[in-house]
């Protein structure tokens, strides 16, 4: 059986036997190249139930706005899994609430290519769940492309880096688009929105959406599992997986610790080793 | 007034020379297709795509602009008036959207003397949509792929060169020198016309939407429809009709500058009172706004829907929202439950 057959058969099973309120998964959109997230009830509604490189979304962003409803499945891929695991660890999901349908996630698209975040995915499969539906898809090599990319980025000296990532951060119209789709990034009041005081300016020049992306991608450090969401959702194709992979880069390296892959391994940012390296403290 | 007849080299020229004379801005190519620039030629020009990300909004409403500005000891300082401005390029829906946008900030008992200003440096020249996109629905509510409404000039691309149709009389003066139309080529371009008005072929229904929004107000389909929506500002910053704001006073060093800048409904910093009540803290009844704002309140304020059907929110929606499909599901909704 095809994999969005047995999709669709336990996401029918699953709301027929009332052992989950709702299943989270995609459904078709009415644009070709990109699907709806579709919020079955009924197994009816569950049919309409698809999986495919039109699925840009990171679904874990809907269980924070259905966590009360009870207990609810969601079809889950690498990335939605991890964030799954980041959102377990910070008391935002209780498991016993939460049915994971595991499925293999082949890349989605962006612009019409690959997404970037895709092409260096090393997590195509769920990292937990309570039931895998079809095959693990194998992992591949990470693009070439986008680590030399990176690693000329970081040979930049810092002027020239400032320079590059102001020639994108200046496009920004602070949509918040970026924010408002990432999972992991949930605060009840952002920063950008506190107004007494008020953090930050409101006005969209460099300066501020400077200090926009730069909070966000460090508050984002050894969170952030890099699915790519934000950089697809972006009107204006800013590059926003620079920053994120940069972050997780440094998050590896120093902690040895890659966002959302192990439950019980809490995140980086938020224990402290003693073996932790610190040779950057002087 | 006489429709004239332009070679592409001709356009070319005449592109060249306004660049030179004045401040040009027009679509050029760009990471998502295309955006608004300053041209220094004609060969900066990019028009493949359907249209441009960013609305043309902007040049009579800005992102950002500064209200008043004081200096240290306190005296307010002018800002610069608005320079004279040519936009070559807009699409007959941005321009629409422009009239639309006018008649929310200059009336005769309020007007923004901000927009006011811009808005009279402003010269349009659109080029009409040979082709249209999936996300086109302008056809329904009052526009057309080759809609003339709002603009100084309409260009229709021929194959062989430009039917230019002058709307205004400044729109006249840029293409007197240029032959006539002839007949044939106004045939052409009722043809395209055609063409491109047969591509699109959803529509929004508008006809019963004035008694059918206000009663489906507290319908629980809305927390359906809006479960989707993140509730980002995509759909409203890219609005070309969209025109909240928000006023803000920055000082830096001594000099404050208070500033105008975009806002969205979509916030939940947008409806939130001084004394911390927020009557829209339910996302979907942000979104229920949006829609309800789009398709009844202006209808109910300016006399008209503000939806010009561009469809911007739903090409570049993070969710695939799309609000051709919202209103009809609201329309349906209510359909039903009146039996």
């Amino acid at each position: 059986m095809e994999k969005v057959e047995l999709l669709r058969r336990r996401a029918k099973e699953l709301l027929k036997n009332g052992e989950v309120v709702m299943v989270i998964g995609f459904g078709p959109g009415t644009r070709p190249d990109i699907s709806q997230p579709l919020f079955a009830t009924t197994p009816e509604q569950a049919d309409q139930l698809t999986v495919d490189s039109t699925c840009s979304q990171n679904l874990a962003t809907y269980l924070l706005k259905v966590k009360d409803r009870g207990r609810v499945a969601v079809v889950a891929r690498g990335c939605e899994s991890r964030s799954i695991v980041v959102l377990l660890q910070e008391n935002q999901l209780q498991r016993p609430n939460l049915y994971i349908l595991g499925v293999g996630c082949q890349g989605v698209i962006e612009n019409g290519s690959k997404s970037v975040a895709c092409t260096v995915c090393r997590y195509p499969n769920p990292v937990i769940g309570d039931e895998m539906v079809g095959e693990p898809v194998p992992v591949s090599e990470p693009d070439p492309a986008v680590t030399r990319a990176d690693q000329e980025f970081d040979r930049l000296s810092p002027d020239e880096r400032w320079q590059v990532l102001s020639e994108d951060i200046t496009r920004c119209i602070r949509c918040y688009a970026c924010r408002q789709v990432c999972p992991n990034c949930y605060c009840p009041v952002c920063f950008v929105d506190a107004s007494m005081p008020q953090l930050l300016g409101k006005t969209p020049n460099l300066s501020d959406n400077m200090v926009f992306h730069l909070i966000r991608a460090l508050h984002m450090a050894g969170r952030c599992v890099e699915c790519g969401a934000c950089q697809r959702a972006c009107p204006m194709g800013i590059d926003l997986m620079r920053f994120n992979r940069r972050v997780a880069k440094t998050v590896r390296e120093r902690f040895n610790a890659i966002a959302g892959t192990d439950l019980n391994h809490p995140p980086a940012l938020t224990q402290f080793a003693p073996d932790d390296p610190q040779e950057f403290i002087r | 007034m006489k429709p004239r007849h332009l070679n592409p080299e001709e356009l070319n020229q005449l592109l060249d020379h306004l660049a030179q004379e004045t401040c040009v801005y027009a679509p050029v190519k760009d990471r998502t297709g295309a955006r608004w620039e300053r041209i220094k030629s004609s060969a900066d020009v990019w028009l493949q795509e359907v249209n441009t990300a960013e609305p043309a909004k902007g040049f009579i409403f800005p992102r950002c602009e500064i209200m008043l500005k004081f200096d240290p000891d306190g005296n307010p300082v002018e800002p610069e008036p608005p320079a004279e401005l040519l936009l070559f390029g807009i699409r007959p829906c941005d321009a629409r959207a422009i009239e639309i946008l006018k008649k929310f900030f200059i009336g005769e008992d309020r007007t923004d003397p901000y927009v006011r200003a811009r808005a009279e440096k402003v010269t349009l020249i659109g080029v009409a949509c040979n082709r249209t996109a999936p996300t086109c629905f302008c056809l329904g509510l009052g526009g057309s792929p080759h809609a003339t409404t709002g603009l100084d000039l309409l260009l229709v691309e021929l194959g062989t060169g430009y039917l230019a149709q002058p709307v205004t009389e400044k729109g006249e003066k840029l293409v007197t020198t240029f032959p006539p139309a002839a007949e044939r080529d106004l045939e052409t371009a009722r043809h395209l016309r055609h063409q491109a008005e047969a591509e699109i072929t959803t529509r929004i229904d508008t006809r019963t939407l004035k008694e059918k929004l206000p009663a489906a107000y507290d319908r629980p389909v809305w927390q359906q429809l809006a479960l989707n929506c993140i509730n980002c500002g995509v759909c409203t910053f890219l609005c070309p009709t969209c025109h909240c704001f928000d006023i803000t006073d920055e000082t830096v060093r001594g000099k404050t500058v208070r500033y105008r800048v975009w806002d969205s409904c979509q916030f939940t910093l947008y409806s939130r009172h001084a004394s911390g009540h927020n009557p829209r803290l339910d996302p979907a009844a942000r979104y229920r706004n949006r829609v309800m704002d789009k398709f009844y309140y202006t209808v109910e304020q300016i006399g008209e829907i503000s939806c010009v059907g561009c469809g911007r929110c739903i090409h570049y929606c993070p969710a695939g929202i799309d609000i051709r499909q919202t209103v009809e599901q609201i329309s349906t909704e209510t359909e039903k439950t009146k039996l």
